[in-house]
């Protein structure tokens, strides 16, 4: 079978591969034993289903990998699903994994004394400047978004900006660094994700695989 | 920037087509125009701009923000650069031609041009090929439109075709009169299950049944069945029940899917609308379906020549010969039409298969014989 044939199921690197593997699995796909070397340099492994395999990439390109149909099936965060807005993706399948939110937050001292209601224009550190942009102009608030690709959370501090939106479980990260969430913009789990043409075009086989994954999920 | 660059730059979105693709792409829009025409769709050509209003008209206002505008110094009108040929096909339909026969069956092909492309279809530019058929409202009338722009499709040699028969307005009918629901679309465009049972609410277990109903033709259909429907919301069902029928008994060898939440992309769609996919790409090759132009009943189809030209095969290679400098041209007449592409030398070379081969010509003529070069 041609590379091109295969179903590539695509994951995300990091926190939410530990979560989402016992549903793969349970799921009834067993990955290559490379895939839990730590040391492995491989990024695409095979599995226990000859015509599957699964890639490891980022949690933002699991998202552009099964948009452009490179991988047809995948598990990626609502968060990056909601900034991209891609309308070839279908996320049938809430996992229920990964949880945590998305908030606006800014320095404790600041907080007291703000009223987000007089607002006009602002300036953000965010990894998500669509959802962010999208969001205040809901509100009618002009939001002028530095993309950083991490550690927003010293932004403040530096003087880069004064607030910032980022993904928040348990506030720890915030209070250790002097902020404080001031506005929540959506819950955040983990989806399985779907390309649209294939759904379309391989229908009983991607169908059965995601009813395969919500046992697993209802399971767990 | 080296002076090449600079003139070789194209806007982002637009691009050079070369040989032979150029070649392949207007011999593939010709065999299309043709298998339209072999079922009596007669071509129309509207201009490239008009006044905006009767381009974003009615189905149009889908194109607003994909359309380029200018200004026409001459009326002091705004104009706009065609982003979709339906509109106009069906302006065409609904005023010069409102007294012509019904139905009226139309044909169209030509370029469009959109403000933005999208990460997935980075072309601003590309060819769209279609028909419209107008004035008849039926299954037969919806069945002929999917069946016609599929087959065209096979027939060029697109292999493993998809039809997606939806039902946009279902939806809208079913939560007609009802307050509108938060997150309810957000949750029927991701055909997330559990989320529209969240959020539906009281018609929550019937959006959750239709979501279900998502799949292969004959299975999904009988799931379509079993939701309880009334009113236009069943006469609906009806419809599209009838529309795969008689597709699916004219082509079998097609791969028939049922979508009835299938929205985005469909706003102005009234009664059954369908998307064509090929198994080899991710790209749809085309879309349409029944709307309204002008207050008649209209049902057509588009194809995308950009992702229908790289899921075929590519251009046959032709047959090239090299005629020295000095061959009759009634000698190449003859040959022309045995079917050669004659290439000419316009001066005398020292090696005349040397020539040929630099031309890239497989053969070469000598002495009036076709000879290998």
């Amino acid at each position: 079978m041609s590379d091109l044939q295969k179903l590539v199921l695509a994951l995300p690197k990091g926190r939410i591969l530990d979560e989402a593997m016992p549903l793969v699995r349970a799921a009834g796909i067993e990955p290559e034993a490379d895939f839990d070397n730590p040391k492995s340099r491989a990024l695409r492994f095979s599995t226990n289903h000859p015509h599957i395999d699964i890639i490891r990439v980022r949690a933002f390109d699991v998202a552009t990998f099964v948009a452009f149909g490179a991988a047809q099936i995948g598990i990626a965060g609502n968060d990056v699903l909601m900034e991209f807005d891609y309308p070839e993706i279908y996320a049938p399948l809430d996992l229920k994994i990964g949880l945590c939110r998305l908030a606006v937050a800014e320095p404790v001292d600041l907080a007291g004394s703000d009223d987000p209601s007089r607002w006009s224009h602002i300036r953000i550190a965010t990894k998500y400047p669509a959802i962010t942009a999208r969001h205040f102009a809901r509100r009618g608030v002009q939001a002028e978004c530095i993309k950083l690709n991490g550690a927003m959370e010293l932004a403040p501090s530096l003087g880069l900006c004064r607030r910032i939106v980022d993904l928040v479980s348990t506030g720890s990260t915030l209070k250790a660094n002097g902020l404080v969430e001031i506005e929540h913009i959506a819950d955040i789990s983990s989806r399985l994700i779907v390309n649209r043409a294939a759904l379309k075009t391989q229908p009983d086989e991607l169908s059965a695989w995601i009813d395969r994954f919500r046992e697993a999920a209802d399971a767990a | 920037m080296t002076e090449f660059a600079t003139r070789a730059l194209l806007p982002a979105g637009l691009r050079d087509i070369l040989p032979p693709q150029a070649a392949h792409e207007a011999d593939v829009v010709t065999r299309l125009m043709a298998s339209f025409a072999a079922q009596g769709y007669e071509r129309v050509k509207p201009p490239l701009i008009e006044f905006e209003e009767s381009l974003l008209e009615g189905s149009g206002a889908a194109m607003s923000k994909h359309t380029f505008r200018v200004m026409d110094p001459v009326t002091q009108r705004m104009m706009g650069v065609r982003a979709d040929m339906t509109p106009q096909v069906a302006r065409i339909a609904t005023t010069r031609l409102a007294n012509a026969r019904r139905p009226l069956r139309l044909s169209y092909a030509g370029q469009v041009l959109r403000v933005k492309g999208s990460q997935l279809r980075p072309e601003r530019q590309f060819g769209q090929a279609g028909i419209e058929l107008i004035g008849a409202d039926s299954a037969a009338a919806d069945a002929e439109v999917v069946i016609l722009a599929a087959k065209a499709l096979v027939d060029l040699g697109v292999g493993e075709v998809c039809v997606d028969l939806t039902l946009p307005s279902l939806v809208p009918e079913i939560c007609s009169g009802l307050d509108e629901i938060d997150g309810l679309k957000d949750a029927l465009d991701h055909k997330d299950v559990a989320a529209v049972a969240a959020v539906g609410g009281a018609i929550g277990p019937i959006l959750c049944g239709l979501v279900e109903a998502a799949g292969p033709a004959v299975p999904a259909l009988a799931r379509l069945s079993a939701v309880p429907l009334s009113g236009n919301a069943a006469a609906l069902r009806e419809r599209l029940t009838a529309v795969v029928e008689l597709v699916s008994s004219a082509a079998p060898e097609l791969t028939l899917t049922i979508d009835p939440v299938e929205g985005r992309g469909f706003e102005y769609h009234t009664g059954p609308a369908f998307t064509i996919f090929a198994r080899q790409s991710a790209a749809e090759l085309g879309r349409g379906g029944r709307y309204q132009a002008d207050g008649e009943s209209a049902a057509g189809a588009t194809l995308f020549m950009d992702t229908v030209l790289d899921v075929l095969p590519g251009p046959v290679a032709v047959r090239r010969i090299f005629l020295p400098f000095g061959t009759p041209f009634a000698e190449g007449q003859a040959l022309r039409a045995e079917g050669w592409v004659t290439v000419a030398g316009l001066e005398k070379v020292a090696d005349d298969r040397a020539e040929s081969r630099r031309l890239a010509c497989g053969h070469l003529l000598v002495a009036g014989g076709v000879i290998a070069a």
